[in-house]
């Protein structure tokens, strides 16, 4: 147990004493999250709105691609980005392979099937009527779009939540896609599995619990938002 | 758009859900000034008229002219969730009106319904009744050519919705504008009409004055649909009554035998058995008694010949 104990203060520490290693990775972390999540959602929620609301041919398919998409293993996900960046590879040309924008476009890919089936789920839940009524005053579809979204915004909060939840905590992609090399492409996941194949517990703990505290900050500040939204669409005095 | 000419215009309008033509060769004029009341049983295909009319379905046949902006209050109030002005703003927003009108718009059509003390109040917080009173003003406020109001009084209980009803006949009257409203009960039709289309299957089946149409119906069909819900058969004719178009009198020509009593608000409720068909009429508390002999004399109904 004291193990734990030890990993604890001595991520205090790294904190407090503003450990260059340690803010590093925690600024990579912060930036995939924030970058892969923003890009999932410009991509996922056009595809949800689609999704959920639309009428073509195909959409039960992609629906259930999306929610398969949903467990997409990011080991998988990874080999396959990665083969895809070999020099020689059809994306080989991009030169993302063990860059920062490679492990962005890997995550994305992860969190996009999760904004995208969790935001239709969410439009498949708006009122009946509602969309249709804004059509009947003169709504353009832009419009209409933006109503949904605004209408859903319990849900579309809740795939964003995932998405960032996914980013923060995923390693398997991003060592395959990577490389996890210090200072680059090493979050604070795959740091942890470093420091665990060295036999660094200590360390390794240390940076999980920073890696813990980012996950809870970040989850109890959407939480609070969305909630927040829930009392006012509720209409309860607050 | 001229002054005098219809807003609307639908001429042999057919629609169908799901393969199945409900709507069926609609003619229809929607003048400026003028509030028809659609009304029909349900599934006449009154909503789904209103909604061809609106722009929102296909025609399968037939033309529908618009001679200016056509905005619909579809039967749900889906008011988005936010607070009843806002609502009325953001319709106006999608009908275009620029922002700095919105609001003083918004809070005009919210007062000539009744519902200015709404204003701020969240959608979610709100009755039904006084949903459809924001809904109703989101309508008004948008100031078409043509409004096409559907069931605006659906789902409310009695007291409310005549409460609605009431402020909704005056609120209707626009001079620079046209309304058609469905509804599918007869007070709603006496109190907005200018003029009455009964559908009846698809079709316009009686068009005209609430006091032509629902006192003089055209057909046995209309007739039935408007409370003259009883037939007395008669060779190559047929008569048709409401309770109120034939009294118990013992000096009557007619014969009936009482067969059922029902208390009611006014008195009892008399189902009579006669040669030549059942017959309701109403009579004062507490009524003759079940399986007695009682004479009857018609003072009014509505007749038909075959």
């Amino acid at each position: 147990m004291h193990f734990i104990w030890d990993g604890l203060k001595q991520a205090a520490d790294l904190l407090a004493h503003g450990d260059h290693d340690v803010l590093t990775v925690v600024g990579t972390t912060l930036r995939l999250a924030l970058i892969s999540t923003l890009l999932a959602l410009a991509l996922g929620l056009p595809l949800g709105l689609a999704l959920g609301l639309g009428r073509f041919r195909g959409r039960r398919a992609m629906l259930a691609l999306a929610n398969a998409g949903m467990g997409l293993p990011p080991v998988v996900v990874g080999l396959v980005v990665g083969l895809l960046l070999f020099r020689g590879a059809p994306l080989g040309d991009l030169n993302l392979l063990y860059t920062f924008n490679g492990i962005v476009l890997a995550q994305t890919l992860l969190a996009l099937p999760l904004v995208a089936a969790l935001s239709a789920a969410a439009m498949q839940a708006l009122p009946g009527g509602l969309l249709e009524q804004a059509r009947a005053f003169g709504a353009s579809r832009a419009q209409v779009a933006t109503l949904a979204l605004r209408e859903a915004r319990v849900g579309v909060l809740a795939a964003t939540i995932a998405a960032l939840g996914s980013a923060l905590a995923e390693v398997g992609a991003i060592v395959l896609v990577g490389g996890n090399i210090e200072g680059q492409t090493q979050t604070l996941a795959s740091a942890v599995l470093v420091q665990v194949s060295a036999g660094e517990y200590g360390r390794a703990i240390a940076l999980g619990s920073i890696l813990l505290g980012l996950i809870l900050i970040l989850a109890a500040g959407l939480t609070v938002a969305q909630q927040h939204e829930r009392r006012a669409l509720l209409g309860r005095p607050s | 758009m001229t002054a005098d000419g219809p807003a609307l215009r639908a001429r042999g309008a057919g629609v169908a859900r799901a393969g199945v033509e409900v709507v069926r060769g609609v003619d229809l004029d929607l003048n400026i000034g003028e509030v028809v009341v659609l009304i029909g049983p349900n599934g006449a295909g009154k909503s789904t008229l209103l909604h061809a009319l609106a722009g929102l379905l296909q025609l399968t046949r037939g033309a529908v002219e618009r001679r200016g902006q056509v905005a619909a209050a579809l039967q749900a109030p889906a008011l988005a969730r936010r607070s009843a002005r806002a609502n009325v703003e953001t319709a106006l927003r999608w009908w275009g009106v620029p922002r700095a009108q919105r609001r003083e718009r918004a809070l005009a059509a919210l007062s000539a319904i009744g519902a200015r003390h709404l204003a701020d109040r969240p959608a979610g917080a709100l009755s039904g009744g006084e949903a459809r009173r924001v809904h109703l003003a989101r309508g008004l406020a948008l100031q078409s050519d043509a409004l096409l109001l559907d069931e605006p009084f659906a789902g409310l209980d009695p007291p409310t919705r005549a409460e609605l009803l009431y402020d909704a006949a005056s609120a209707l009257r626009r001079p620079r504008g046209a309304t058609l409203v469905v509804v599918h009960d007869r007070a709603e039709a006496w109190a907005l009409a200018d003029r009455v289309l009964v559908m009846l299957d698809g079709r316009i089946a009686a068009a005209g004055p609430p006091g032509d149409v629902f006192v003089q119906p055209p057909t046995p069909e209309v007739a039935a649909f408007v409370g003259f819900a009883r037939r007395l058969e008669a060779p190559g004719a047929v008569r048709m009554l409401r309770p109120q178009d034939l009294a118990l009198d013992e000096a009557g020509p007619l014969r009936g035998r009482v067969t059922q009593l029902v208390p009611v608000e006014d008195g009892v409720r008399v189902e009579l058995a006669l040669d030549h068909g059942r017959l309701v009429t109403v009579a004062p508390a507490p009524g003759p008694k079940p399986g007695a002999e009682v004479g009857v004399r018609l003072i009014g109904g509505v007749s038909f010949t075959r």
